[in-house]
């Protein structure tokens, strides 16, 4: 639907969207950690509710047209019922305390988790709880004192820190007449990480590299890499005949180009087409590189991460890729 | 999850309108009812083998077969009982689609409807049982069709807390509903007329009368009206509730004339010992209200005939009061005008040869008119004639078979065998419907008359006297005035003789009328009344309008407070109570424990704090851990002791 839209009426949507923020917070405050109350609840009737209001409408002219008493007091019993309800739907949702939320970072196209924990600070249950953002909607119900959490799945389009929008809690709780809702803002933005290329080509194993051959595997070294079978056109000076002894067959020593220590993921020297291209290919390559567990470091223009091989410097990376 | 909803509260919903309907299908032609009870069975084994709502094509056939059911129920004829059977039965199609939320919710709702529609039928005692049932059943539905909406995966909680939950909503309700029936503005004339053709068969006197037609009326014990009296109620023998006048007379049957509905240009004074009192007259369907000889005025809309009769311009539906006067000591029509002689002496001549060759020969002895109606009421009395329900009809000479061979009838037979007997002697007679006598009842202060009590008697004219009442079943059986038909017929069924169940009726009877009184008869006047004995008089709809959103929010405050005030989470032991009382304590003294000490560790820093009192709390918090954490709960009772203690002491 977003993309039906044009641009003059995203502005207006957006400037509507920003003055509504403004209105709530100015209620009261709008992010977790928050407890709800009266300036934040809101209530109207549901669809249901003005159903039976029209029903109600129509039993009070009936009944007082013909100054019929108990048709009077049923009517009026319906009355109280609607209005205990109204109050029984913003109890419901009174001090109910929206205590945190979080959304994992993931790469841009996958959906996100964003996690919602509730807390029941009082004696009193809260059944009925819908939670919704635009795109879902999930049902929880909390026991007394009980605290507990919703995820809720957010699409992702593009990387970069993606505003989570509003989110909804509402309940119609006791008897479906009223609706009582409250708004409330994720504290945090949703980071999306660029999406992986899809085949990116093998990783560029030194900087010098980059230039021209791109295949460096199988290429030889100087330091020792492992015993494989013999192959014709070894030389003699290769097979290893004590371990060819012990195996009962001719084994070579294989040597290798000892790794960079330094393999250096450049933006400069990434290859692809344009920007976003390149930032994908270059997030494969972090991730290929962090499951091989070597030390690499990323030159985003001027900055330079790493080198080192953890998930610490692999998360710091992704950021980096994602906010670049 | 299953696809459709959960067996129970399908049943909760089923329930709710089948408890509403109850009364509309006993009064429904019972194959009728039969259809409607048969599809939410259906419906039920619906619920019960989770299957889903027949095609649509099927649903809509047999919803236009339903609605000709009811067509042909009642023969086309639409009211009020048509409108209600139509409204249940077209529920009872909803069960094919009562698949979703709102078709349940729906169904729930219009159960409410459904309740406040019976009583436009009826508004006794009793439906306020019917009226609590219903709107329990029905406001639990709601709370179960609310739950399967809260547990989408079908595990909804235990039926006893929903319950409970529809009872507390429900009394909850009353505070609201009870101010707004007695401050919402009643209208003090109806918006739109009440529909003249009615449906349902009330039992009542009836327009006309031909001897042997309301018999089954004397064996009806329902109240027809009660009566409160200003000051004593009158002796037995002048309570003769006037209803129809009849004049009219065919061979068998007496009617109303042509100028019945003609308001009287009589003026009646209140007199020198007026009778003052108020109705409370029970639905008849029919236009008349009762009063006493002679009423002075009509209340509201109503008129006074040219017969004193009261006459309503729409019939009596619903419960209705009204105060009157009458005037016992009024002479009708001192002089008879000729038109008036005329109808009340014309007699179909071909009919009761031997009655009137009686009157001929009775004129010949007696030409004093008193004279003659006293041989004849002697006559009645000396001759073997007696009084009995179970009289036989009468053939084409009604007053001869009566008068000559059978000799046994009630109030009707002998009305009119007398007022035949007049007629044929040419004193101008009219016979007069109504009710005689009345049960008084001691703790009630009121007179409470019975369809049983109803009467038939005569006036004839007289010079000097006017129209005279002359009652020809009193001098036959005059236990009949004194007692009622109930006095002088033993019942079939000697079980409703007893005393006791007598007084039990009585006792009912005397609860009925409070309610009648004080529940049903509240309306525009009654509202103004009570505002004025509140010393708020004269208020306009508008002002009682306001009066009643204030008192609303009087009383709606207190409800809220209950529902919405702050509930801590429990303690979960007496020695947390204590503890927690403690802690309130010492906050009293601006000594505050952060959330994150121990208790240990919070003693031992505000011991200083508490002077000497700093080693108490310190044991104090030293047995609260060793009661709470360490599972020695032998010691709680000590440690109350001493926690009520400390807190005393430190308040």
């Amino acid at each position: 639907m977003r993309a039906v839209l044009s641009g003059e009426t995203m502005k207006v949507r957006h400037g509507l969207n920003r003055w509504f923020k403004a209105w709530i917070k100015r209620r009261g405050p709008s992010q977790p950690p928050l407890t709800l109350h009266y300036r934040q609840i809101f209530i109207l009737p549901t669809r249901f509710g003005w159903m039976l209001g029209a029903l109600m409408f129509a039993m009070l002219m009936g009944s007082l047209n013909f100054n019929n008493n108990l048709g009077l007091l049923t009517t009026f019993i319906v009355a109280g019922l609607a209005s205990n309800s109204m109050l029984l739907a913003y109890r419901t949702l009174n001090r109910l305390c929206v205590a945190h939320t979080h959304a994992a970072p993931v790469h841009a196209g996958q959906d996100a988790q964003l996690l919602i924990t509730l807390a029941c600070n009082s004696e009193r249950a809260r059944p009925g709880l819908e939670i919704s953002t635009d795109k879902q909607e999930k049902l929880i119900s909390l026991a007394g004192g009980q605290t507990a959490s919703v995820s809720l799945s957010i699409p992702t389009w593009h990387r970069g820190w993606q505003e989570l929008g509003r989110c909804r809690i509402q309940t119609c709780q006791p008897i479906g007449l009223f609706r009582a809702w409250s708004w409330f803002w994720p504290e945090s933005k949703l980071l999306v990480w660029p999406s992986p290329a899809q085949s990116p080509p093998p990783l560029p194993d030194s900087a010098a590299d980059l230039d021209g051959e791109l295949d460096q595997s199988g290429s030889e070294g100087d330091e020792f890499f492992a015993l494989r079978d013999w192959r014709e056109g070894d030389p003699l000076h290769r097979i290893a005949w004590k371990a060819s002894q012990r195996h009962q067959t001719l084994l070579s020593r294989e040597f290798r180009q000892p790794r960079s220590p330094d393999l250096m993921l450049d933006l400069s020297r990434a290859p692809g087409r344009g920007l976003e291209h390149r930032l994908s290919i270059l997030t494969a390559w972090a991730l290929q590189a962090h499951r091989q567990q070597r030390a690499w470091s990323l030159k985003l223009g001027s900055e330079i991460l790493g080198p080192a091989r953890d998930e610490a410097h692999l998360q710091r990376c992704l950021r980096a890729l994602a906010e670049y | 999850m299953s696809k459709w909803p959960a067996l129970n509260p399908v049943a909760w919903t089923i329930s709710a309108f089948l408890v509403a309907a109850l009364p509309h299908l006993a009064a429904m032609p019972v194959w009728l009812s039969a259809v409607v009870v048969a599809a939410c069975a259906w419906r039920l084994y619906a619920a019960h083998a989770q299957s889903g709502p027949p095609p649509k094509l099927i649903r809509l056939l047999i919803t236009g077969m339903a609605i000709a059911l009811v067509v042909i129920a009642f023969g086309g004829l639409w009211g009020r009982r048509t409108a209600t059977a139509l409204l249940c039965v077209m529920l009872a199609t909803k069960m094919m689609e009562m698949f979703t939320l709102r078709d349940l919710r729906l169904v729930a709702s219009v159960s409410f409807f459904l309740i406040a529609t019976q009583f436009l039928f009826s508004e006794r005692l009793m439906y306020l049982a019917y009226l609590v049932v219903g709107c329990l059943v029905s406001t639990t539905a709601l709370v179960r069709i609310q739950e399967i909406h809260a547990n989408p995966e079908g595990l909804l909680p235990d039926q006893k807390d929903s319950v409970r939950s529809s009872v507390l909503l429900v009394l909850m309700a009353l505070p609201v509903a009870l101010t707004l029936f007695v401050l919402f503005p009643r209208l003090a004339q109806p918006l739109w007329g009440l529909p003249d053709q009615v449906m349902d068969g009330r039992t009542g006197l009836s327009e006309d009368m031909s001897p042997g037609s309301i018999s089954e009326l004397f064996l009806d014990d329902s109240p027809a009206f009660r009566v409160e009296f200003e000051g004593d109620p009158p002796p037995v023998d002048q309570r003769y509730w006037r209803g129809p006048v009849l004049w009219n007379f065919d061979g068998t049957t007496w009617t109303r004339p042509f100028f019945g509905d003609t308001p009287t240009r009589q003026f009646v004074p209140p007199g020198t010992q007026p009778i003052r009192y108020r109705v409370q007259l029970e639905p008849h369907e029919r236009r008349w209200l009762f009063a006493l000889d002679y009423p002075v005025n009509a209340p509201d809309q109503a008129v006074v005939t040219v017969d004193h009769q009261v006459i309503n311009p729409h019939p009596i539906t619903a419960l209705t009061g009204y105060e009157i006067t009458s005037n016992p000591l009024f002479v009708d029509m001192p002089q008879l005008p000729d038109g008036a002689r005329s109808v009340a002496l014309r007699l179909p001549e071909d009919r009761n040869p031997r009655t009137i060759a009686l009157a001929r020969q009775l004129r010949s002895e007696h030409p004093n008119d008193r004279d003659l109606i006293n041989s004849v009421l002697r006559w009645f009395r000396q001759e073997p004639f007696s009084y009995t329900l179970s009289a036989s009809p009468l053939g084409r000479h009604g007053a001869d078979e009566f008068l000559f061979d059978l000799r046994a009838g009630y109030c009707e037979y002998y009305a009119s065998a007398f007022a035949i007997l007049m007629r044929a002697a040419g004193i101008p007679t009219r016979i007069v419907t109504g009710y005689q006598g009345g049960l008084w009842q001691e703790g009630g202060e009121y007179l409470l008359v019975r369809q049983s009590d109803a009467h038939a008697w005569t006036e004839v004219w007289l010079d000097g006297s006017g129209w005279t009442r002359v009652d020809p079943t009193a001098a036959v059986s005059p236990d009949r005035i004194e007692q009622g038909a109930r006095g002088v017929i033993a019942r079939p069924d000697a079980l409703f003789d007893l005393d006791w169940i007598e007084q039990i009726r009585n006792r009912y009877d005397r609860l009925q009328h409070l309610w009648n009184r004080w529940v049903l008869g509240f309306d525009h006047e009654r509202q103004q009344d009570f505002l004025s004995r509140l010393g708020l008089p004269n208020l306009s709809p508008e002002r009682i309008a306001l009066l009643m959103l204030g008192v609303l929010l009087l009383v709606s405050a207190p409800i809220s407070y209950l529902l919405i005030r702050r509930q801590p989470p429990k303690a979960i032991s007496e020695a947390q109570t204590a503890w927690l009382r403690l802690l309130q304590s010492l906050r009293r003294m601006k000594i505050e424990k952060h959330p994150a000490e121990t208790p240990l560790e919070f003693a031992k820093r505000v011991e200083h704090m508490l002077a000497d009192r700093g080693p108490d709390f310190l044991g104090l918090a030293n047995a609260y851990c060793r009661i709470h954490y360490g599972g020695q709960s032998a010691l709680t009772e000590d440690f109350v002791a001493q926690a009520r203690q400390f807190s005393t002491r430190s308040s």
